[in-house]
């Protein structure tokens, strides 16, 4: 299992992972500080 | 997030496993103006065509992260008319988070499910009486409330 979240930074590809995985996206907006 | 909830073993389990985790600066242009936010944490489910099913603004603490994505992927499969998946994620919810802020509205999308699934009116009136028992003062038991004549 991972360690840690491996958080995407780029929309295209989040969504083109989730046609392939057929799971939807959770999308974070934060701030980085 | 980043100093409790995230680091949690059982919500890293949960995000790898269920969903596609994207991370965007909350002043990313042009994301930040598509999705109007204004505040922080903001979180969104997303189905894989991009369209919101699920927001969430402010911290949420494991034990309410991981319901709250739960309820996040059953709207997304309801809403896409996907029933049966959004009632594995309704169920898995109200299974293991039956306290959980996400459960009232988790019953009651899921009476919805099942009367979409079936055009049986009785899992809605069935709704109406588990919200009102376990959940009387829920804004999720007054939206039931007509079920009750079903």
């Amino acid at each position: 299992m991972a360690e840690n979240i491996k958080w995407g930074t780029d929309m295209d590809a989040a969504l083109a992972l989730a046609r392939a995985e057929n799971k939807p996206v959770l999308l974070d907006f934060f701030n980085p500080g | 997030m980043d100093a409790v909830t995230y680091p949690d073993a059982k919500v890293i389990r949960f995000i790898t496993e269920n969903m596609i985790p994207l991370r965007i600066a909350f002043d990313a242009q042009p994301l930040s103006t598509d999705f109007n936010i204004k505040w922080t944490p903001a979180l969104v489910t997303l189905d894989p065509d991009g369209k919101e099913h699920h927001r969430t603004v402010g911290f949420l603490a494991p034990e309410e992260l991981i319901p709250s994505l739960l309820l996040g992927m059953g709207k997304s499969y309801f809403e896409t008319d996907r029933f049966d998946e959004a009632l594995g994620s309704l169920e898995k919810l109200l299974g293991e988070y039956p306290e959980s802020d996400s459960a009232p509205e988790a019953i009651y999308l899921r009476g919805v499910c099942q009367y979409k699934s079936t055009h049986d009116p009785k899992p809605l009136k069935e709704a109406y009486d588990q919200l009102k028992a376990a959940h009387p003062s829920s804004e999720w038991t007054k939206r039931a409330y007509p079920y009750r004549l079903l």
